[in-house]
């Protein structure tokens, strides 16, 4: 699966996330450049970036930042000791 | 799509109009383009790693804000960048982390290693392969588990706090935190170390005594003479007081690592507090 995510690094926050099939890369690509572009305009200064992962659960583990709350964070932690 | 590959000077002029912020939408294409020529590249990576059972999740595209950050921050090149297509593999332990890199060095002979364990980068620690195919450089980034913690609260840090925490910035107090708490990270991962040592050399130990016992029981039934009956329960004493002391020491050794494991927790859970307290009163 590839993931299209718009981030707001100020304030550590996902602004929209788009999923899409392995076999339509290239409409997540241009999907990307079109926020990207879009924001561009607007002046709006978030990040974009195109992720691929098997499931959603294996994007969580390895990009939790973008994802998760401080206390999922946490909770991932505590499962260290389980 | 791409009509033509672009130059290394036509690269580096872009990077600069980047780190300058001067770019224009037309830039924002061609980076468009130059990221997707790494395409072909990362797909033979990320197969490889497949290959080998390893569950990769890849950037197929850094962003434009990370590339232009990174040209602002380090005396770097657009054309020589490393990570602009790239992925990551989160494992359970530094143990597994030692036979994936191994098994990935074998399978990228050429690749470009790069062990931040030993001498971590601002408390970063994790190892970076890169690897190049047909000339495009791709970043593999291998972490154990708690060194991938670490770095989740590290980028945190940097998007809730001060975004310069990555790279040695941030209050004294906080970089302090996050040392620490690397360096906890660190010598839990060293008694792991050895306790996967000890626990190899217990198994052969263990296996040496197991024939020595077999041994000892087959030479009584020969009737011994009787000197040499008590030189050999001598040594089985010997042998025994022996593995008695290696399982005292081993037990202390999973006793160390399990304390150092809840500390590592402990120091996460209060860098985690502090930071949603932060958080919510910035939003």
């Amino acid at each position: 699966m590839i993931f299209l995510i718009e981030y707001n690094r100020s304030i550590g926050v996902i602004v929209t996330v788009r999923d899409f099939d392995d076999s339509q890369r290239r409409e997540a690509e241009e999907s990307r450049l079109a926020i990207e572009l879009d924001l561009n305009r607007k002046g709006i200064d978030h990040e974009v970036v195109l992720l691929e992962a098997v499931s959603k659960d294996a994007l969580h583990r390895t990009h939790q930042r973008y994802f998760a709350d401080l206390t999922a964070l946490l909770k991932s932690a505590a499962g260290q000791d389980e | 799509m791409i009509k033509n590959a672009l130059s290394n000077t036509q690269i580096d002029l872009l990077g600069n109009r980047l780190k300058g912020g001067s770019h224009t939408e037309s830039d924002l294409r061609l980076l468009d383009d130059y990221r997707r020529s790494f395409g072909a590249a990362y797909e033979a990576v990320v197969r490889t790693l497949r290959q080998r059972g390893a569950v990769p999740t890849g950037r197929l595209a850094k962003s434009t804000k990370s590339i232009a950050e990174k040209l602002r921050r380090e005396s770097i090149r657009l054309s020589q960048m490393q990570d602009i297509a790239g992925c990551r593999i989160v494992v359970e332990n530094i143990l597994d982390q030692e036979k994936l890199v191994a098994s990935l060095k074998a399978d990228f002979p050429e690749a470009i290693l790069i062990d931040r364990r030993d001498n971590p980068s601002h408390g970063y620690r994790a190892v970076h392969l890169i690897a190049e195919i047909s000339g495009k450089p791709i970043e593999i980034q291998i972490r154990s588990s708690l060194q991938h913690l670490w770095a989740e609260v590290s980028e945190k840090s940097s998007d809730v706090l001060d975004p310069t925490i990555k790279y040695g910035g941030g209050s004294d107090s906080w970089r302090e935190r996050l040392t620490k708490k690397s360096q906890s990270v660190a010598a839990y991962e060293e008694s792991e170390k050895k306790i996967a040592v000890a626990v190899a050399s217990e198994e052969a130990a263990d296996a040496a005594y197991k024939k020595f016992e077999n041994a000892y029981a087959e030479l009584r039934k020969h009737h011994l003479p009787d000197h040499e009956l008590q030189e050999m329960q001598k040594a089985r004493e010997d042998l025994m007081s022996k593995k008695k002391l290696r399982e005292r020491t081993h037990q202390k050794l999973r006793g160390d690592s399990e304390r150092l494991r809840k500390k590592n927790t402990d120091l996460l859970t209060e860098a985690i507090t502090w930071l949603d307290r932060q958080k919510r009163q910035k939003q």
